[in-house]
């Protein structure tokens, strides 16, 4: 019972405390919320959610090409860009040439210049003839340009696919010796053009002919969308560096009351030296447990986070509390004084945070030596266990990391355990 | 001089702390490297494009092999071909998101499709990444050229047909699968193209295209430990305040203003020292050209410290125990740096959050050193943001003077 009130006591001072509240729960969920609104937050699930409109500047150098009926293939792609579909995309206004393009962009007035070659329309009916439209960007940017260059290629497929097509036509029938005239190129080309437009009709720019038909991997839970998929692993994320911190802040209590006399003090009491530390580790894991449970539910309610299989949630959960725990009584049995804890838990925690890759979860196709060097870390294990959870593993998927990170916390325990019993006895 | 005696009393302080190396050097340093590092800062021996599975239960057929070759040249996906019995693992692999997606290619597809037969090409992916959704933009580009392929050779072989009929159906499926080829072989270099060049001002040309995660992890790394920093020197106000030194220094011939002042130039000073020590190493080891334009880094390291020093002020102010000074500072760089696009582009953003975000210091702060490292503009460019940080630093020094206490 000794054990229990004095880790209740110490729970209960964790929760009293504004600051120790603010690292548990306040910094966590703020991140992620930044995050989550950053990247639409609640409009993803609507159509509330708008990128900015991409600036754009073209300057249009091709003229209309006589030798194909007149065809302006530049007026035909800026009019694209200037449809009504993507007006919500993209503000297209016209330059008079590329040099006032380019100087757009780099006075910030556009973030991308579209330079349509003069040569962009004769090159439809000049054999071998090979035209490139030059996207000039702010460098700065990513995703607008990338919007963009969607839109050009996907009118510029198309135009290539007329092209491909008669030239191919042309060849073949050359070396069977017949001779292709221009109105056999004419009604090709069209013919290529008409299949195109009927085929853009269709669902995903494929023609009926072939389909592709996308489906969610077998097992992968129904995480909503984007937003609330990045969400989880941003929180999960940040539930586990922030429960590290708090194994060790709540650790560093022996520490603190050592310094301030009243470990020696509760050394006099008729409580042995043994249920003393004992409370005080127990009270580690409550805290732990209190916030990982509290982390959990808010993630839930505030962002509609899925975490998962229940059971694999538990294991993951408790995973978590233990090697937490052990890892936080195990670097502040190492610890002299307060003065040592504070650059010992922003900075060694951070580091193998990062490591562990809790702060890059979200970064598509990261370097694959990554995921090598957080398994060297426990926090790379809790990851791994979390994440699991997320894509809808079950307990028996979860349970080798979980095995793992459990074991990791009982040695760091261990080794916490017989130092602090050392320093104390 | 007092207050340049009081403000070397605060960086002796600080400096002799040992946590003031942790928080204004080697975490700033390692945060960059890392996030550089990521983000493909430092080159990548891998191929950067998405994974994506690839199970051919048609393989060697001529639209099979189209298809894998058009995948090949992608510039978004690459394929990862999966043996035909393993058809399941995709599934894992996609789930467990070690792929960004996979495509099925069914038995008898190239011989279907060639008869004019609908088929579907089943594509796994997690909708709902990022990754799944390029990775679809990907495939579907490759199916398009391929259908464009299949078009060619439908159109090649009827314009035949209309002069003179073939031998047989083997020599039409021989002109066919010809038509197929060659289509398939021009969409590999297509006739028109895209191309992308960067505004890179002065830098044109002596860009490598390594570095491009670098010229945001370093910016973005100086923006947000300049916040950070302050755990440091905000404290000072916290220890003092709560020693009485502060009230002390009130018996003393410096007057109140020379009492701030003073602690206010010393974290300026340590501010300003920390941005010029990691716009050094950036330039040095990470290869950032801040000094291409020396005038203007140092105006832009003289402004955003300026603000820094400012919040230092309004921290300590508002702070009555070490504690709330670490709170507080945490909070300030959680907010500025991500709402500021330290960490991430505001343009990746929703409209309403990068709008909110060009209000932050901190945006301006990356616009101008941007300007300088990515933009390649002049010492003109950070006119603008040096001199809205600075309006910046004295809103926050009215506010921080409005709540501030000496007792």
């Amino acid at each position: 019972m000794k054990i229990l009130a004095i880790a209740f006591k110490d729970v209960a001072r964790s929760f009293r405390s504004p600051f120790t509240l603010a690292l548990m729960l306040g910094a966590p969920l703020l991140i992620t919320a930044l995050l989550y609104f950053a990247f639409g937050g609640p409009a993803t699930s609507g159509s509330g959610f708008q990128l900015p409109k991409t600036r754009v500047q073209v300057a249009n150098l091709d003229q209309p090409n006589q030798q194909a009926s007149g065809l302006a293939a530049g007026q035909l792609l800026v009019d694209s860009l200037q449809a009504k579909d993507v007006a919500n995309l993209v503000q297209v206004t016209r330059a008079p040439d590329e040099v006032s393009a380019r100087a757009a962009v780099e006075d910030r007035k556009a973030d991308v210049a579209i330079i349509i070659p003069p040569n962009f329309g004769a090159v439809a009916v000049s054999p071998a003839a090979h035209a490139a439209i030059t996207l000039y960007q702010d460098p700065t940017l990513t995703v607008g340009p990338g919007i963009v260059k969607g839109l050009v290629d996907q009118f510029v497929d198309g135009f290539a696919g007329d092209k491909i097509a008669t030239e191919v036509v042309a060849a073949q029938l050359s070396k069977r010796g017949v001779s292709m005239d221009m109105a056999t190129t004419q009604r090709v080309a069209m013919d290529y053009a008409a299949w195109l437009q009927g085929a853009r009709h269709y669902q995903s720019g494929t023609s009926a002919l072939v389909t592709l038909n996308p489906r969610a991997p077998a097992g992968a839970p129904d995480r909503g969308n984007e937003v609330k998929t990045m969400t989880g692993s941003v929180m999960a994320g940040m539930m586990i560096f922030f429960a590290f911190f708090m194994g060790a802040n709540s650790a560093e209590s022996i520490i603190r009351e050592d310094e301030e006399g009243t470990l020696a003090r509760l050394f006099t009491t008729p409580t042995s030296r043994t249920v003393i530390l004992g409370g005080k580790l127990v009270s580690v894991f409550l805290t732990l447990a209190i916030q990982i449970a509290m982390l959990l539910v808010a993630a839930i309610v505030l962002f509609g986070t899925h975490w998962g299989d229940s059971l694999a949630v538990t294991l993951s959960a408790i995973g978590l509390v233990a090697a937490a725990a052990g890892f936080g009584v195990l670097i502040m049995s190492f610890i002299k004084n307060t003065r040592q804890a504070g650059p010992v838990m922003g900075g060694l925690l951070a580091i193998m945070g990062m490591l562990g890759g809790l702060f890059t979860s979200t970064i598509p196709n990261a370097p694959t030596v990554l995921d090598a060097v957080s398994l060297a870390t426990p926090h790379g294990w809790a990851m791994r266990c979390w994440k699991i959870a997320l894509n809808g593993g079950t307990a028996g998927d979860v349970f080798s990391s979980f095995a793992v990170l459990a074991s990791m916390g009982a040695l760091f325990f261990a080794v916490g355990v017989v130092l602090f019993r050392k320093r104390f006895a | 001089m007092r207050v340049i005696d009081l403000a070397l009393k605060d960086l002796c302080q600080i400096l002799r702390d040992r946590k003031a190396a942790l928080f204004l050097v080697i975490m700033p340093l390692t945060f960059t490297f890392f996030f550089g590092m990521v983000s493909g800062g430092f080159g990548r021996a891998e191929d950067p494009r998405l994974p994506v599975g690839l199970v051919e239960h048609d393989q060697g057929s001529i639209l099979s092999t189209g298809l894998e070759n058009l995948l090949k040249a992608s510039d978004t996906v690459r394929p990862v071909l999966l043996e035909k019995d393993k058809a399941d693992e995709a599934d894992e692999l996609v789930r467990t998101e070690k792929l960004a997606g996979a495509v099925i290619v069914p038995a008898g597809f190239s011989e279907q499709v060639l008869r004019g037969q609908a088929v579907g090409l089943t594509f796994i992916a997690n909708g709902d990444t990022s990754a799944g959704k390029m990775a679809g933009r990907g495939v579907q580009a490759a199916v398009s050229r391929l259908l464009g392929a299949v078009e060619t050779a439908r159109l090649s072989a009827e314009t035949l047909e209309g002069k003179a009929a073939f031998e047989s159906d083997a020599a039409r499926q021989a002109y066919v699968e010809e038509a197929l080829g060659l289509a398939n072989e021009a969409w590999l270099k297509p006739p028109i193209t895209t191309t992308t060049e960067k505004a890179r001002g002065t830098l044109r040309g002596r860009e490598d295209g390594t570095n491009d995660g670098l010229l945001q992890a370093s910016p973005g790394m100086i923006v947000q430990f300049a916040v950070f920093g302050l755990v440091t020197s905000a404290m000072v106000f916290v220890v003092e305040r709560k020693s009485k030194t502060l009230q002390r220094l009130l018996t003393t011939p410096i007057s109140r203003a020379g009492i701030i002042a003073g602690h206010v130039l010393a974290m300026f000073t340590v501010a300003f020292l920390q941005i010029m020590l990691l716009v050094i190493v950036g330039q040095f080891v990470f290869g950032v050209d801040y000094l291409r334009e020396p005038l203007a880094i140092l105006l832009m390291a003289a402004a955003l410290a300026l603000w820094a020093a400012a919040l230092g002020l309004l921290i300590g102010a508002v702070s009555k125990a070490e504690d709330q000074v670490v709170t507080w500072s945490l909070i300030a760089m959680f907010v500025f740096a991500a709402m500021g696009g330290a960490w991430f582009p505001l343009e990746v953003t929703g409209r309403a959050f990068a709008t909110v975000g060009h209000f932050m210091p901190t945006a301006w702060a990356m616009d101008g050193l941007q300007n300088i490292v990515l933009r390649g503009l002049d010492f003109g460019s950070v006119l603008m943001p040096a001199a809205i940080l600075t309006g910046y630093a004295a809103a926050f020094f009215a506010l921080a003077l409005w709540r501030f206490r000496f007792e």
